[in-house]
């Protein structure tokens, strides 16, 4: 079986980000990880070939040439091929562009599972999985929270819904994305490592996908960015001072009421 | 002239630290609180693989260089000095001779599982009176039929109580001084072979450090690892790497320092501003940052010259020599830094003060070190 996993690099939670003077684009510091959500896929992509006689697993991003450190990173944990189709000449700021890249690449490669994470943690969009599904006019599952295998036609997830769990059998081929709580991601062996280091990964350059050019460059975007602002910083800590308790609870209601207008 | 790491050294580098911040960081503080050696710890990194990293892969290794180990090493002192202790024990000192001299035997009974990280390795040089003159070991090994008896005593043993297995470091003939020392493994359990006391110490704790007591200790003649009289030689064979390799340790335990002293200048404010403002605190920080600086840029060139089979010896030490002395001035720095903070057990600098002295002695003091840097000087 084919399994792929469409995965993304994303800035560390940590790392220093700043709006630029344009106000439409970000400096990161240069600190990138695997998104959380799709630390889930590959794992579960690496269980599913356990269980499933000759699966075989691809991990693909749509990203810059840095982004090939996060397809390693896969690479190191237990996947068997990693691609990686290069933006460099079509950033675009549109999930809809990228879902259809990513499925032009599912078309070309073949595969019988997709997986990738629920969302990316940096922009939060969560639909480029779903969008690659309908282009694939393929069935899929958000935010799946178990996945058992019937046979290499069926599967069966689960996933949380509001104040339970719902349990789907679904036909395969399909597109299932990866919710927290699914798996506990492994750290990769120094074996894995070593493979990673010297994996040959291939740069696709997303023409060559059988899709035109204008229809994915920043001009086709139906989405553009307009403008990225910082959280406004929280006012000072207000020390509320009085001779006795008593004084200062009646200061801190008064000023409940008046001033924070919560009571 | 290229001053930078390939792709794949830096790609160990990102997933050797995450490793390490999931499994050993979390735990660094109890590990020195408790000064307990980390059974789990030590056999979950073992189960991945980083033990054997320095051996082929056919014995479940790496084949890494010298530089990649280097990036270990320095890893590991950035989070831990005491685990940073245990694991370059079992990759390097603890292993090595088994990996060289040991028959087939021993490799599959005692160094796979040492690199599996389920047997607990280490080696044992120093005596109660004797360090840097390893012509005056005093531990005896005599030759009986097809059996050694070896008799004597041990200190300062990394992992004593919890090893497995020791390689030790005896005289066959005592008249030739350093011409008459041998490597012998033993095993747990051997009759005669003992832990003694624990040395409870200030630094390094949790790699537990204490005594080896060898009484009428009967080894087959088969653990003898290589030949009788060449230890001395077998050890100058890996000592430019141990060097490099706690050089290494000096680097990763200073940035630490430093990081968290830097941090704690942009945050900490005095008469109104943060005191990085201050030109005394900058003064430190630029110290600090250019000492480590030059560390390593001596480390990495030691390590780029053993692995492009050159000679080392000099350079190799003046890595550790440097390198150990500078994580000294760094950790003393910071600490200065926090002020009384520093002295206080709720922040890591205050470990890092502590952990900084183990780094001087172990492949040699600062004292021997120049002696042997000047000893190369003068050759020429």
């Amino acid at each position: 079986m084919n399994i792929l996993v469409f995965i993304k690099q994303v800035a560390d939670t940590e790392a220093r980000i700043l709006i630029k003077g344009d106000n439409r684009s970000l400096e990161i510091e240069n600190k990138y990880n695997l998104n959380f959500f799709d630390e889930f896929a590959v794992e579960e992509a690496i269980r599913f070939k356990g269980k499933v006689k000759d699966s075989k697993i691809s991990v693909c991003t749509y990203g810059g040439k840095k982004a090939v450190e996060a397809l390693r990173t896969a690479i190191a944990m237990g996947a068997d091929q990693a691609y990686l189709i290069d933006n460099t000449d079509l950033d675009t700021d549109d999930p809809l562009i990228t879902a259809k890249i990513l499925a032009g690449f599912a078309k070309k490669e073949g595969f019988d599972l997709i997986l990738c994470g629920r969302q990316a943690i940096d922009d939060e969009n969560g639909n480029i999985g779903a969008m690659v599904a309908e282009f694939l006019k393929i069935p899929h599952v958000t935010a799946i929270t178990k996945l058992d295998v019937v046979d290499e036609k069926k599967i069966i997830v689960e996933n949380d819904i509001e104040g339970g769990k719902e349990t789907k059998e679904v036909q395969l081929p399909a597109l299932l994305t990866t919710q927290k709580g699914i798996n506990e991601p492994r750290v990769p062996l120094i074996t894995g490592v070593m493979k990673a280091m010297k994996a040959n990964i291939p740069v696709i350059d997303p023409v060559t996908l059988g899709l035109a050019k204008e229809s994915l460059d920043r001009n086709a975007s139906k989405i553009k960015i307009l403008s990225y602002e910082t959280p406004k910083g929280r006012p000072p800590v207000k020390i509320i001072d009085g001779e006795t308790p008593e004084e200062k609870v009646k200061k801190l209601i008064k000023l409940l009421r008046e001033e924070a207008k919560v009571l | 002239m290229d001053f930078s790491f390939s792709k794949e050294q830096v790609f160990f580098r990102e997933q050797f630290t995450k490793t390490l911040n999931e499994i050993v960081a979390p735990h660094a503080a109890t590990i020195d609180q408790e000064d307990a050696f980390p059974h789990e710890i030590f056999k979950k990194i073992g189960n991945l693989g980083y033990y054997g990293m320095r051996y082929p892969q056919e014995i479940g290794g790496m084949g890494a260089d010298c530089t990649t180990f280097t990036i270990f090493a320095e890893e590991l002192a950035s989070v831990s000095i005491s685990f940073a202790a245990i694991a370059t024990m079992q990759c390097l000192m603890g292993t090595d001779f088994l990996f060289r001299f040991g028959n087939r035997d021993i490799k599959e009974r005692v160094l796979i599982p040492a690199i599996r990280g389920e047997k607990i390795g280490t080696i044992a040089f120093t005596e109660p009176d004797c360090g840097s003159d390893l012509g005056a070991i005093k531990t005896r090994a005599i030759k009986k039929g097809d059996v050694y008896i070896l008799k004597g005593r041990k200190l300062w043993i990394t992992n004593a109580e919890v090893a497995d297995f020791v390689t030790v470091v005896a005289s066959v003939e005592p008249a030739k001084r350093i011409n008459g020392l041998a490597f012998f493994l033993v095993e747990k359990g051997t009759p005669g072979f003992y832990t003694g006391q624990k040395i409870e110490k200030m630094s390094a704790r949790g790699s537990v450090t204490g005594e080896l007591i060898f009484d009428e200790c009967t080894i087959p003649a088969s653990n003898l690892l290589g030949e009788e009289g060449k230890g001395a030689q077998y050890l100058e064979s890996i000592l430019s790497e141990i060097r490099v390799m706690i050089a290494g340790l000096g680097i990763g335990l200073a940035k630490s320092a430093y990081r968290s002293a830097v941090m704690y200048s942009k945050q900490r404010e005095a008469f109104g501003r943060s005191i990085g403002n201050f030109q005394l605190i900058q003064d430190k920080i630029a110290e600090m940052e250019t000492r480590i600086r030059s560390a390593w840029l001596l480390t990495y060139y030691a390590a780029w010259l053993k692995d492009n089979g050159k000679q080392a010896k000099k350079e190799a030490a003046m890595a550790k020599l440097y390198s150990t002395e500078t994580a000294s001035f760094v950790v003393d720095q910071a600490t200065r830094i926090y002020g009384s903070y520093g002295i206080a057990h709720e922040y890591p600098v205050e470990r890092y003060f502590r952990d900084a002295r183990f780094l001087l002695f172990g492949g040699g003091t600062s004292e021997i070190l120049k002696t042997l840097i000047a000893r190369e000087c003068l050759k020429t």
